[in-house]
């Protein structure tokens, strides 16, 4: 078995009286990709903001190789080595498509070189590519498509090398073609020893692509384990009665 | 070499115009300088700013106090002039800048009043509503720099000015500045530290200001406080606007313009000029969100089609 990368335990996070994640606890391995699913509301986002330091937890432990983060901001935590999307495309309106991938690499710069600038753009380029945007490296990112945003987000947060990578829903509102596609860049990324953390609504997506599950419902985790596990157990059917994923 | 070119051309065109005009010209090579420095913290680094032209009052005031009042050395002046504005700007920074946006606004124009007040209150230090005048630059190596002379001081203040900008705009800085503009949280997630880079910022800017006003102290061998006042912190936000924020280009074409259209309005309109501005501005926030060099942009497309 890998070694964890990181680890959440007893997390939890109430805004006033409603808590948003209750004494939440698993682990990412090295390497893998560990999905995380669950119904709207169930705490996802919120999970994710509290590992990237968006909010502050109320109580609990987020462990990252070996040292705790939980406290820090935002920014350090990126600097660590971990680095997300958002769930909600948030581009840097003002730049090209490649000058967005840039900021991504920010937290790589040690001196303000030429060659250094040089190494990091064409890595960026390379990064493009490998999501998917090849040629679009100059275009205004005003003119991308929604589905083209989702995989620059994933571009940007790929060019800071990180050790963990958060992703918030990147399938939501793609088209089944484009889905296909995704699915393959991610497996690209856990193979290139990434930890990917997933987040993720929809289980026909997510239970092919993942290496392990953890179902969230109401902020609690209602299970975890292997996706055929998850795929036949009886509480997560409930949770998604009613919903697509039932009728798998 | 094309920056020595830039310097030739912009000083030796002092030497062929006459006194006044020379007058006019160097005062517009300044309010470009400010234009450049203000469009890095304005339309690149999205910080709505007033203290800016308060930075080069702060600077000129420097300078003279330091020199005529204390007696300090010329270097040793400059390099105190350019701590004053150092620590000036970090005091308002530092906390305005972990506020949201607005707060800097408002902290920065109560910096922009109360630096009015203190020079009129300020006695014989500053020499009260009457400032100071009737000083001379000090001889440097038994050379004293006058006339289209020094015009030269102020064409190498504005390119060196635009070379750190350019230089920094360039760099990770640069692109973390417009990161922190366009989506401080998205910057945030992507390790930049939002509250320093924008303290950063300010501050550089804010002492790139103060060196400019250290040079407009001896343009006109006086300083009083009308000069220094908000009206102008105003007009700084217009030519920018207007010109094309976040553009160097757009900078220098909004100071030009608007520096100069009062003395071609004056002539038909007097006063109403200021009015003639507002329409400028309001028809470039409406209609060319992206200033005069936006329009420019446009042509040169549509034209290279
Ligand atoms: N900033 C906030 N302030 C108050 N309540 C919040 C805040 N953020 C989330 N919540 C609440 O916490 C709960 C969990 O929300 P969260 O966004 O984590 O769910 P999610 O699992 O990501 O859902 P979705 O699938 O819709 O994205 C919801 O009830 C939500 O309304
Ligand atoms: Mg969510």
């Amino acid at each position: 078995m890998q070694a964890s990368i990181l680890e959440v335990r007893g997390l939890s996070k109430r805004f006033g009286g409603l808590t948003a994640v209750s004494e939440l606890a698993f682990e990412v391995r090295e390497g893998e990709i560990l999905g995380m699913i669950g119904p709207n509301g169930a705490g996802k986002s919120t999970t994710f903001n509290l590992i990237a330091g968006t909010y502050p937890a109320s109580s609990g432990e987020i462990v990252f190789k070996e040292a705790s983060i939980l406290g820090l901001a935002p920014h350090q935590i990126a600097r660590r080595g971990i680095l997300r999307t958002f769930q909600h495309n948030r581009p840097f309106e003002g730049m090209p498509v490649i000058d967005n991938v840039l900021v991504g690499a920010h937290r790589l710069f040690t001196k303000n070189s030429h060659a250094e600038e040089a190494v990091r753009r064409s890595r960026a380029e390379e990064l493009i590519e490998f999501v998917g945007l090849g040629g679009l490296a100059a275009a205004d990112v005003g003119t991308l498509s929604f589905g083209q945003g989702r995989l620059l987000e994933i571009a940007r947060a790929l060019a800071g090398e990180p050790r963990l990578i958060l992703f918030d829903e990147p399938a939501a509102g793609l088209a089944p073609a484009e889905l296909d596609r995704l699915a393959e860049i991610i497996r690209g990324i856990a193979a290139r020893g990434i930890a990917v953390l997933l987040i993720e609504h929809d289980m026909h997506f997510l239970l092919p692509l993942a290496h392990r599950v953890v179902v969230l419902n109401f902020g609690a985790k209602i299970a975890d384990g292997l996706p055929d596990e998850i795929r036949r157990d009886p509480a997560v059917m409930d949770a998604y009665l009613g919903s697509h994923a039932a009728h798998s | 070499m094309r920056w020595l070119g830039a310097f030739l051309v912009l000083s030796g065109a002092a030497f062929l115009l006459g006194d006044y005009h020379n007058d006019v010209y160097r005062k517009m090579l300044l309010w470009v300088t400010l234009a450049l420095g203000y469009n890095f913290l304005f339309g690149i680094c999205g910080q709505v700013s007033f203290s800016h032209f308060a930075f080069y009052g702060i600077g000129a005031y420097s300078v003279v106090i330091l020199l005529f009042q204390l007696h300090v050395p010329l270097p040793l002046a400059i390099l105190l002039g350019v701590a004053v504005c150092i620590v000036v700007a970090l005091a308002v920074a530092i906390p305005a800048t972990r506020l949201e946006g607005f707060y800097l606004a408002l902290a920065t124009l109560a910096l922009a009043q109360l630096f009015v007040v203190l020079l009129n209150e300020g006695g014989d230090i500053t020499g009260g509503t009457g400032g100071i005048a009737n000083y001379r630059l000090p001889a440097m190596l038994g050379l004293q720099i006058r006339g289209p002379w020094y015009t030269g001081v102020i064409v190498f203040l504005l390119l060196l000015t635009l070379w750190v900008l350019v230089k920094l705009d360039r760099s990770w800085f640069g692109r973390a500045c417009r990161a922190v503009r366009d989506n401080p949280e998205a910057a945030a997630a992507m390790g930049i530290d939002v509250a320093r880079t924008r303290v950063a910022a300010f501050t550089l800017t804010s002492a790139l200001a103060g060196v400019a006003g250290m040079v407009y102290a001896f343009v006109d061998n006086t300083v009083n406080p009308p000069i220094f006042g908000l009206e102008n912190a105003f007009l700084l936000l217009f030519m920018v606007i207007v010109g094309g924020s976040g553009r160097h280009a757009g900078a220098v074409i909004g100071a030009v313009l608007l520096f100069l259209l009062p003395f071609w309005l004056s002539p038909l309109v007097g006063h109403h000029h200021v009015l003639v501005f507002g329409v400028l501005m309001l028809a470039a926030i409406l209609l060319q969100p992206k200033g005069l060099i936006g329009l420019w942009d446009q042509c040169r497309h549509r034209f290279s089609r």
